[in-house]
């Protein structure tokens, strides 16, 4: 068993259903190939960098799980299969240090997954004391 | 000599931090040694070693295949504020 990570970019032209639909079937074809999957982070809908097929937006979402190596080729065939999506990237982790890295990527995508609340809550009271600034130095 | 050189040369920014492994998904963290123009940044202007500068060149490359980051800004994709559009 080896640690991977996979980034997919579903269409966006798909309603929020199909998006879901799709997301679970990429999940089905890991797992059905013996993969276990360690944590899921959805970075959600975001402009591209470049056009991919004419689409400037895709839906980004990461899977970290870890399979045995073997099964790659079977699961980036069916990737390339499957014509809901944009894009995948496929990532090792093999070297000891990698390693350590995906345990803290997944402890991270777990953490986010489990407070997003915490999150945005946090991310508004850094923010807020810098408005209220700025707020009294036009007022003056 | 000295008036060719535009850039100092620099300690590694990345020793310094002790950076052991890059995520490609975090784009901020990639703009050191991103140029203007979205080309990677040699060596010799960032003062990166030899070990970071290839970690990060690879970790910028996959950003790419990801589209996090643009291969190429031409005038007609140019954008004034690069990465806030990203985020």
């Amino acid at each position: 068993m080896r640690n991977y990570e996979n980034l997919v970019i579903v269409k966006p032209t798909l309603t929020a259903e199909e998006i879901q639909a799709s997301i679970t079937a990429i999940e089905e074809v890991i797992t059905s190939n013996g993969g276990e999957i360690a944590a899921r982070d959805t970075m959600g809908m975001r402009k591209l960098a470049y056009p991919i097929n004419k689409n400037e937006r895709g839906y980004f979402y990461v899977i970290y799980y870890s399979i045995a190596p073997s099964a790659i080729s079977e699961i980036e065939r069916r990737f390339r299969i499957n014509e809901n999506l944009l894009r995948f990237v496929t990532i090792k982790y093999d070297t000891n240090r990698e390693v350590a890295a995906w345990k803290q990527l997944v402890l991270k995508a777990n953490k986010k997954a489990s407070s997003p609340a915490e999150e945005t809550k946090t991310r508004e009271i850094e923010i807020a004391p810098e408005v209220e600034e700025v707020a009294e130095e036009t007022a003056e | 000599m000295a008036e060719r050189r535009k850039y100092k040369k620099r300690f590694c920014k990345y020793c310094e931090a002790k950076v052991d492994f890059m995520d490609y998904k975090d784009v901020g963290a990639l703009r050191f040694s991103l140029s203007e123009r979205y080309k990677i940044m040699p060596r010799r202007l960032t003062g990166n070693c030899k070990r970071h500068q290839d970690m990060i060149a690879t970790v910028i490359k996959r950003a790419r295949a990801a589209a996090l980051v643009p291969y190429t800004v031409t005038r007609k994709t140019v954008v004034t504020a690069p990465f806030e559009n990203l985020r």
